[in-house]
C-alpha cells in the first residue's frame, strides 16, 4: 500500500540548551515506558488530552495518562504522519479536520485491524487504551469527537467526557459575575472523573497524595514562570524553538517530581548563559515573539533558520499554558479539586482584567502587547496550521487589532512642511502558513522567502528606528 | 407582509430573494432585531426581552472578501460567508448579535465579530458539550446570564410569564412546521424541498407572530394543492449543518430527486424538538437546546458497549424520519472544515448501512461555483437508487 511509504527522515533541529536536548530520549523512553505497562498490565492506561488541569488526578489514581496529542505531534516531527492520514482519509474523514486527531483514529484503526501496531510505528506505537477521558472544552470540538470516533474501532474502551468551560470575555460582563456557576461545575465535572477513574481501577482516591500533587503542580507552575522570564535577557539564552521541547514537562509531565526538577535544571542553565551573556543567537540583531498557533512539527529547523539571520525568540504564548499563582485572582481552598477548578478559571481568564483597562484590547491581543514590552520584542510570528480551529482562527484580527491600537515603534518621516517628524509605527509581524502534523500543506522555499522578507523589514525598522 | 394568499408562495421568494427585508421595515418602526448564528441560541429569550431575533445566513453567490481580511480562510465556509456579508453590513439593521458555543469557529471569531461590528449589543452562549445533571444546571445558570443580560439591554424585566409565553408561540411556530412535513410524506410529496427551505429561511426572518402567519397561510395553500406539482422520483434525506440556501435542494428535485426530510440545522434538527412547559421555564429551555436539538457538537455517553448500539442511540432520529418519510436514499451534506460534523462522518455512514438507506456523502464549500461538480455525483447517486 502506498500509504505504507514512509518520508525522509528530517534533520536534527539544533538546541540552545542542553534541556532541551534531552526532551527527546526522555519522550521516547516515556513512550516504551507506557508499552511496557500495557505489557505488565498492573496499571491503567488512559488517553487523554493536555491542558485540562486532571493531570493530579490521574497521578494520584495511578493512571497512566497516553498523550494522544503528543503521540500524533510526534508522528509528525519525525514525518511519519502521512500513512496514518491516509487510513482516515479512508473511513470517510476530511483532510481538512484536525490531523492529530486523524493521525490518532487513523493509527487507532490500523492497530485494532491488525490486533497488534502497524509496522514500524513510530517509537514502537501507542499503546491500546483501557479508557478514554475526553474534554469538551471550550475552545477544541475536535476534543470530544476524537475518540467517539476512535471508538469505532475499539468499542469495548469506555469515554469519560469532562466538560471544561470558562467565561468567554466579554466586554459588557465582568468574568466574577459569573464564575461562581462555573466553577461549581467543573468542580462536579472533575469529582465525576474522579468518580469513573475510581469504577475503572476498583482503588479509591487518596486525597492527601492529591493535595500534594496539586501543591507540586502549583509549585511547578511558578518554577517554570520564573524560568521563562529569564528569557527577557538580552541576549536571550533560549528561543521557541527549544521551548517546543520543553514544553514537554509543562504539559505532558505536571504533578511529577520529574517535571519539577526538570525545570530547576533549567533555570540554572538559563542563569549560567546569562552571567555567561551567551545567547541562542551569537549576534542577537532582532528579537521575536511566536504569537499564536501551534508549530508544524516537521520544520522546526525553520526556528534555526530565523537564528541564522540573527533573530531569537525570547517568547511564545503557544504551550506556555501555565501563569504565576500569586498573581491569580483566585479564592484560597484547601480542597484539591476545588482549587483545580479555580486555578483552571484563574489561567483563563488571567488577562481579562488588563484587556478592559486598554480600549480596543482584548485579552489574546493584551497578552501580546504584555509580553512585546515585557520581553523588548521587534515583530511577531503566528503560524496557521488549516487543520486546526482551536488555535489558529481569530490570529488574523488579534494582528488587525494589535496594529490598530499598538504602535510602539518610534521613526522619523518628513513631515508636510517638509520638516522631521517622529511618529510611531505598528510592530511588523508575520503568518506562515502550513500544518502541525501535514508535511504536504508546508513548502520550506516558500516559507524561507518569507522570512528572508520579514528579515528584511525587520531590519529597515532597526536602521531606521528613532533614538 | 399582507400579500394574499394565493400570492405566498411568490412573497415568500421575494422575502427570500431580498433576506432581511421585512427587518429593515420595522427597524424603521423602532424594533430590534437581534441577530444570532446557529440552532443553540434561545430564540424564546429574545422574543421575550421585546426583541425581535433574526437568522444571519450566508450567501453561496458572493465571493467571500472582506470577510478574509479578518478572519482566516480555515473557518467552515458557511460561517465564512455569514461574518464576511455582516461586515459588508448586509445586516446594518441588527441592533446585536448573540453567537453560541456551537463549534471552534464561533468562539475563536467571537472577538472578530464583537469588535468589527457596529451593534451595541454583543453576547456569547456557553454550550455545555454534555448531558448530564450537572451540565443542565449549569446550561440554565448560563441562559440566565443571557437573561440577564439582554433584559438590561431590551430595558425591560424578562419574567417567567415573559418566557412562557415566548415558549408557547415558538412550540405553535414548530406545530406548524411539523404540519408542513406532512406534505412531504405524499408520493410524490405536495411541497418541494425548495419551497418549504425557502419557507423556513424566510421564517427566520421574521418576528416569529409574522412567521406563524406566514407558515399558516402556507398550510391553506399547500392544502389546497390536489395534486403534487413534482415529478415521482427517489426519495431523499438531507443531512448536514445549515443549509439556508436553496441550489443543493433545488439540484437534487432537478434532477428528479424528491426531497422529503432532513436533519439539517434549519430544518428538522431545530424545528422538531418543543420545549417542555413547565413552572421552570429556564430548566425546560436548558433541557430543549442541550438534550432535545441533537447537535454533533454534543458528546453522547455510549452507553450500550456496543458501536451499533452507540449510532443507534446518536442517529436514531434518522432512522425514524427514513421511516416516516419513506426515504429511498440520503446526501449527507458536510462543509470543508466542519469539525462537529467531519468527525462523525464514518458514523452515520455506517449508520445508514445499518438502516439499509444507500447515501451519498459530499463535502463542499458554500459555493455555487461547485454546483457543477456536485450535479454529477447527484445524479449518479439518482441514478443508482432510481
Amino acid at each position: 500500500m502506498a500509504e505504507e511509504q514512509k518520508e525522509a527522515k528530517p534533520k536534527k533541529r539544533k538546541t540552545a540548551t542542553q534541556a532541551a536536548a534531552s526532551i527527546g530520549p526522555m519522550v521516547k523512553e516515556f513512550i516504551t515506558g507506557t508499552l511496557q505497562a500495557r505489557a505488565e498490565g498492573k496499571q491503567k492506561l488512559a488517553y487523554t488530552f493536555i491542558v485540562c488541569h486532571h493531570e493530579e488526578i490521574f497521578r494520584a489514581m495511578d493512571v497512566i495518562p497516553l498523550w494522544t496529542e503528543n503521540f500524533a505531534g510526534i508522528c509528525g516531527a519525525k514525518r511519519d504522519a502521512e500513512r496514518f492520514l491516509q487510513r482516515a482519509e479512508s473511513l470517510g474523514l476530511s483532510r481538512s479536520l484536525c490531523t492529530y486527531a486523524l493521525c490518532g483514529i487513523g493509527f487507532d484503526q490500523w492497530r485494532e485491524e491488525l490486533g497488534e501496531m502497524p509496522p514500524d510505528s513510530p517509537w514502537g506505537g501507542q499503546a491500546k487504551p483501557d479508557f478514554m477521558i475526553s474534554s469538551g472544552q471550550i475552545l477544541c470540538d475536535p476534543r470530544s469527537k476524537w475518540y467517539q470516533a476512535s471508538q469505532q474501532f475499539m468499542p469495548d474502551v469506555p469515554i469519560y467526557n469532562i466538560d471544561l468551560p470558562y467565561p468567554l470575555f466579554q466586554k459588557e460582563q465582568d468574568h466574577r459575575d459569573v464564575w461562581d456557576y462555573y466553577h461549581k461545575y467543573i468542580v462536579k465535572q472533575l469529582r465525576g472523573l474522579v468518580a469513573f477513574l475510581e469504577e475503572q481501577t476498583g482503588k479509591k482516591m487518596d486525597y492527601d497524595r492529591l493535595r500534594e500533587l496539586v501543591d507540586l503542580s502549583d509549585r511547578t507552575w511558578n518554577l517554570i514562570d520564573e524560568t521563562y522570564k529569564l528569557r527577557r535577557a538580552v541576549p536571550c539564552p533560549m528561543g521557541t524553538g527549544d521551548a517546543m521541547n520543553t514544553m514537554v514537562p509543562i504539559n505532558f509531565m505536571m504533578a511529577t517530581q520529574k517535571a519539577y526538577d526538570f525545570f530547576v535544571d533549567l533555570k540554572k542553565e538559563l542563569e549560567e548563559k546569562i552571567a555567561k551573556g551567551e545567547g541562542e543567537v551569537e549576534n542577537e540583531k532582532y528579537r521575536l515573539m511566536w504569537g499564536g498557533g501551534l508549530p508544524a512539527w516537521f520544520a522546526l529547523n525553520d526556528f534555526n533558520y530565523f537564528n541564522s539571520k540573527g533573530a531569537s525568540f525570547p517568547v511564545e504564548t503557544t504551550y506556555r499554558m501555565v501563569a504565576p499563582l500569586n498573581e491569580m485572582d483566585i479564592p484560597e481552598t484547601k480542597d484539591p479539586i476545588d482549587h483545580l477548578a479555580w486555578r483552571w478559571l484563574g489561567f483563563w481568564t488571567f488577562w481579562y482584567d488588563k484587556a478592559k483597562k486598554r480600549p480596543g484590547s482584548e485579552p489574546d491581543v493584551e497578552h501580546l502587547i504584555n509580553w512585546i514590552e515585557e520581553y523588548k520584542i521587534d515583530g511577531v510570528v503566528m503560524h496557521e496550521a488549516f487543520s486546526c480551529r482551536t488555535w489558529h482562527v481569530g490570529l488574523i484580527w488579534q494582528l488587525h487589532q494589535l496594529a490598530k491600537i499598538y504602535k510602539p515603534i518610534p521613526v522619523f518621516v518628513v513631515g508636510k512642511d517638509g520638516k522631521r517628524e517622529k511618529v510611531y509605527r505598528e510592530l511588523p509581524s508575520l503568518i506562515l502558513e502550513s500544518d502541525i502534523i501535514d508535511i504536504t500543506s508546508y513548502s520550506e522555499v516558500d516559507t524561507r522567502n518569507k522570512i528572508d522578507a520579514f528579515i528584511e523589514t525587520l531590519e529597515s525598522n532597526r536602521v531606521n528606528k528613532a533614538a | 407582509m399582507d400579500e394574499k394568499q394565493g400570492n405566498i408562495l411568490n412573497t415568500i421568494e421575494r422575502y427570500y430573494q431580498d433576506y432581511g427585508l421585512r427587518a429593515k421595515e420595522l427597524k424603521k418602526e423602532g424594533k430590534k432585531f437581534i441577530g444570532y448564528i446557529c440552532s443553540l441560541v434561545p430564540l424564546e429569550i429574545i422574543s421575550a426581552s421585546g426583541c425581535i431575533p433574526f437568522r444571519v445566513r450566508g450567501d453561496i453567490h458572493e465571493p467571500i472578501t472582506k470577510g478574509d481580511t479578518l478572519l482566516e480562510t480555515i473557518v467552515c465556509p458557511y460561517y465564512r460567508s455569514c461574518f464576511d456579508l455582516s461586515v459588508k453590513r448586509k445586516y446594518e439593521f441588527l441592533s446585536g448579535m448573540v453567537i453560541p458555543h456551537g463549534c471552534d469557529s464561533m468562539v475563536r471569531s467571537y472577538s472578530a465579530w464583537s469588535y468589527s461590528l457596529p451593534y451595541s449589543y454583543f453576547h456569547f452562549v456557553n454550550i455545555p458539550s454534555v448531558c448530564v445533571e450537572s451540565s443542565f444546571e449549569f446550561f440554565r445558570d448560563e441562559l440566565n446570564t443571557f437573561r440577564e443580560s439582554l433584559a438590561k439591554f431590551a430595558g425591560k424585566t424578562i419574567t417567567d410569564d415573559d418566557l412562557l409565553k415566548a415558549i408557547r408561540i415558538y412550540n405553535e411556530n414548530r406545530d406548524k412546521v411539523r404540519a408542513l412535513y406532512e406534505f412531504r410524506k405524499g408520493d410524490p410529496p405536495l411541497i418541494s424541498g425548495t419551497e418549504l427551505t425557502m419557507t423556513l429561511t424566510v421564517g427566520s426572518s421574521l418576528p416569529i407572530g409574522e412567521a406563524n402567519t406566514l407558515f399558516d397561510q402556507v398550510l391553506v395553500e399547500i392544502g389546497k394543492r390536489e395534486k403534487s406539482h413534482l415529478e415521482k422520483g427517489p426519495r431523499i434525506f438531507i443531512d448536514g449543518a445549515c443549509i439556508d440556501n436553496i441550489e443543493l435542494i433545488k439540484l437534487v428535485e432537478e434532477m428528479g430527486g424528491n426531497v422529503v426530510a432532513d436533519t439539517i440545522c434549519n430544518g428538522a434538527r431545530d424545528y422538531f424538538p418543543r420545549t417542555d412547559l413547565g413552572r421552570d421555564p429556564m430548566k425546560a429551555l436548558a433541557h430543549r437546546y442541550l438534550d432535545k436539538v441533537n447537535c454533533p457538537k454534543t458528546y453522547r455517553e455510549n452507553k450500550t458497549g456496543t458501536f451499533e448500539g452507540d449510532i443507534a442511540s446518536r442517529f436514531g432520529d434518522i432512522g425514524a424520519y427514513a421511516k416516516e418519510f419513506k426515504v429511498d436514499g440520503a446526501i449527507l451534506y458536510v462543509y470543508k472544515y466542519c469539525d462537529p460534523f467531519g468527525f462523525e462522518v464514518p458514523a452515520r455512514k455506517a449508520y445508514y448501512q445499518s438502516i439499509q438507506v444507500p447515501l451519498l456523502h459530499l463535502e463542499d464549500v458554500y459555493s455555487a461555483g461547485t454546483m457543477g461538480q456536485l450535479k454529477t455525483r447527484i445524479q449518479a447517486f439518482l441514478e443508482m437508487i432510481g
